[in-house]
């Protein structure tokens, strides 16, 4: 436990620099006009403003408060979303295959529990599924292997 | 056009032979997500909303329901088993449902839901079928500023009504009108927080949105924590399913008390199946003879709060296929969808495509009667793929919210968007941040500058337009009391607690 409530105090924080970026952003680049006829940046800066507003409603009471932050399950998060950002880089150049394999092994390492032949076994399967699902299936313009040169 | 001819459209676009294979590739599709652990029916909606992209917007529309009901039976499944919500209102199921499986009745817990959710559905589908056109003919009527009322009141109440804290749930619904700003502005044509992407000149993808917040999340949250103890097979076969005299006479009226708790806070917005299934738990639990009974494996504890999510189900539709207006963030999805296929939801739905409204009601209910015809000899299918080690089904899932990406525009900057939602969703999940506020808004956004900008653009700048006239004034009134009662509630709360410190 803590003195004060950290995550809500990092969240209304957070928050209201979103705000604060959305509605400076709002006034630089875009028109404002008035109320009557609205430029492109009337909406983005009252939302800009409402959300700094709530950020701070929610970082205030937060200081009078304990609370407690929770644990980050780091490996899982990093090794998914590199799974995901494998699949978006292969899946041009080297086809829908490839770019299985990757995101497969990548977020299969989240956890340790998967051994090599297991996930051999996964990837061949997955990769049979998605062209039964998508492309035979669906019939989606979409291939398997790319030769990129 | 009266009723009868329109359940007949209805009821022959359902029934043609394309529609009905798609309506049961959709539920079944649906189930097999849904009861895949941890993955509600939000996220299993975003991932196979993909699928549906290629097919017409009726079919489409029809196999999107499918697979809702498909999700949210499959996420049940879940629950009851093995204790692990899918989402807000299967945790009220679980209440009552885990327990019955522990006494090994978990397989008459799983039908009577089936058979409560049948209900609660198909009395849904009647009071939608009696209301849409009353309310969408009076909609005819509805300017800018009775439709941007009726969005803030919606927004208002989603994030204030369901959430923990109010203050978050309507940061994350103002976050999410912010991400909807992205792309071009559709009055001068500029191109608004885009940073120079032309991949942002269209805006931000749905679902990319929904998929990164609700599947890539749900499966990083769930990675190594998904236990899957011993499930006994045997409370789940046909024989031990089926219910007693004394299980079928205790949950008649409990089902009935729900199916009317349901329908009425699904048409309101914001409110949905989730406040509905606690309310109609709470119900229960008071007027039971003997609550001390519930959370120990009551069969009325899981009936009636079924009954009520599907009836709230149903009703939801109301506001969302007359008024254009999702008072949920499935509801926002569904919504989404039709967008996605070029149809414009609101009053003039109904004369303009009878086929696809009707079509659709009547799908609901052909869709709950296969979903029972399924799922009944299923279970046992189900349950073997509960089995299955987590380790092994998070890939495939992921696989499919890339492949399901990816196609929607064959454009992989929607893959990117999905990390980026994914790690977005993460980070609100950490700091106990709401989601399902935040898409309702995404949806909403552009529609509610839409009309607000040519609610002033008609009243020349003048705000009294939105007091003026009876129709917005009133909704507008509705929206300050809820917020004035959520100031005052949060802070009498808070001096209930200060007090009870001071006690102790």
């Amino acid at each position: 436990m803590k003195r004060v409530d950290t995550a809500d105090i990092i969240t209304g924080a957070l928050i209201s620099a979103t705000g604060i970026f959305f509605a400076t952003y709002s006034v630089t680049q875009y028109d404002i006009g008035t109320i009557y006829r609205m430029g492109p940046g009337m909406f983005p800066l009252g939302i800009g403003l409402v959300l700094t507003g709530l950020g701070v409603l929610i970082t205030v009471p937060a200081f009078f408060r304990s609370g407690t932050l929770p644990q980050v399950d780091t490996r899982s998060l990093v090794m998914v979303l590199l799974g995901i950002a494998a699949f978006a880089l292969l899946v041009g150049p080297l086809g829908l295959a490839p770019a299985i394999f990757a995101s497969t092994i990548l977020s299969s390492y989240a956890e340790r529990k998967v051994k090599p032949l297991t996930l051999a076994v996964l990837c061949v399967s997955l990769a049979c599924l998605a062209y039964l699902v998508f492309l035979v299936g669906l019939g989606l313009p979409l291939f398997m292997f790319k030769w990129p040169f | 056009m009266d009723l009868v001819s329109s359940i007949s459209i209805g009821l022959e676009t359902a029934l043609s032979v394309n529609n009905l294979a798609y309506c049961f590739l959709g539920v079944f599709l649906g189930t097999l997500i849904g009861v895949i652990p941890g993955i509600g029916s939000l996220a299993a909606i975003s991932m196979l909303f993909p699928l549906t992209f290629h097919l017409e917007p009726t079919t489409a529309l029809i196999m999107l329901a499918g697979i809702w009901y498909g999700s949210s039976y499959g996420g049940n499944t879940a629950s009851i088993l093995l204790n692990i919500p899918g989402t807000t209102s299967s945790a009220v199921t679980c209440l009552d449902g885990y327990p019955m499986t522990r006494q090994g009745r978990g397989g008459v817990a799983l039908l009577m839901t089936t058979v409560a959710s049948f209900i609660g559905g198909t009395i849904g589908i009647v009071i939608l079928m009696i209301f849409s056109p009353t309310i969408a003919e009076y909609a005819l009527n509805f300017g800018s500023s009775e439709y941007f009322a009726l969005m803030l009141l919606g927004l208002v109440a989603a994030s204030t009504i369901t959430s923990g804290a109010p203050a978050k749930g309507l940061a994350m619904v103002v976050l999410g009108l912010a991400f909807g700003v992205v792309g071009t502005d559709i009055y001068s044509g500029v191109p608004r927080f885009t940073f120079g992407s032309l991949d942002l000149m269209d805006g931000l993808s749905l679902v990319a949105l929904a998929m990164g917040l609700f599947g890539v999340t749900e499966v990083i949250a769930s990675i190594g924590k998904v236990d899957l103890t011993t499930i006994d097979r045997k409370s789940v076969s046909l024989k031990a399913m089926t219910p007693t005299k004394d299980d079928i006479k205790r949950s008649g009226m409990p089902i009935l008390r729900g199916t009317g708790f349901g329908a009425f806070f699904g048409t309101l917005p914001g409110t949905g199946p989730s406040i509905a299934a606690f309310m109609a738990y709470a119900i229960e639990k008071q007027v039971a003879k003997d609550p001390s009974r519930f959370g120990k494996g009551a069969i009325e504890g899981i009936c009636a709060p079924e009954a009520a999510n599907n009836a709230a189900d149903q009703t939801a539709f109301i506001p969302t296929l007359t008024l254009g207006i999702p008072g949920s963030a499935t509801m926002a999805i569904m919504l989404g969808a039709l967008m996605i296929h070029g149809i414009n939801p609101g009053p003039g739905l109904m004369t303009e495509h009878p086929d696809l409204f009707w079509g659709l009601v009547m799908s609901f209910w052909i869709g709950n009667l296969l979903l029972v015809l399924l799922n009944v000899p299923m279970i046992g299918l189900w349950v073997r793929l509960l089995l299955v080690p987590y380790h092994l089904l998070f890939p495939a899932v992921l696989m499919f919210i890339c492949i399901g990406t990816y196609t929607v525009h064959n454009n992989v900057a929607d893959v990117w968007m999905v990390a980026f939602f994914g790690a977005l969703g993460y980070l609100m999940r950490y700091l106990s941040l709401p989601a399902a506020p935040l898409l309702l808004g995404f949806v909403l956004g552009p529609l509610m500058e839409e009309h607000f900008r040519r609610a002033m653009l008609l009243s020349r700048g003048d705000f009294m337009t939105f007091v003026d006239r009876p129709i917005s004034s009133a909704v507008m009134f509705l929206t300050a009391t809820l917020l004035l009662w959520t100031v005052w509630s949060t802070l009498r709360i808070k001096s209930a607690s200060r007090r009870t410190r001071v006690h102790q």
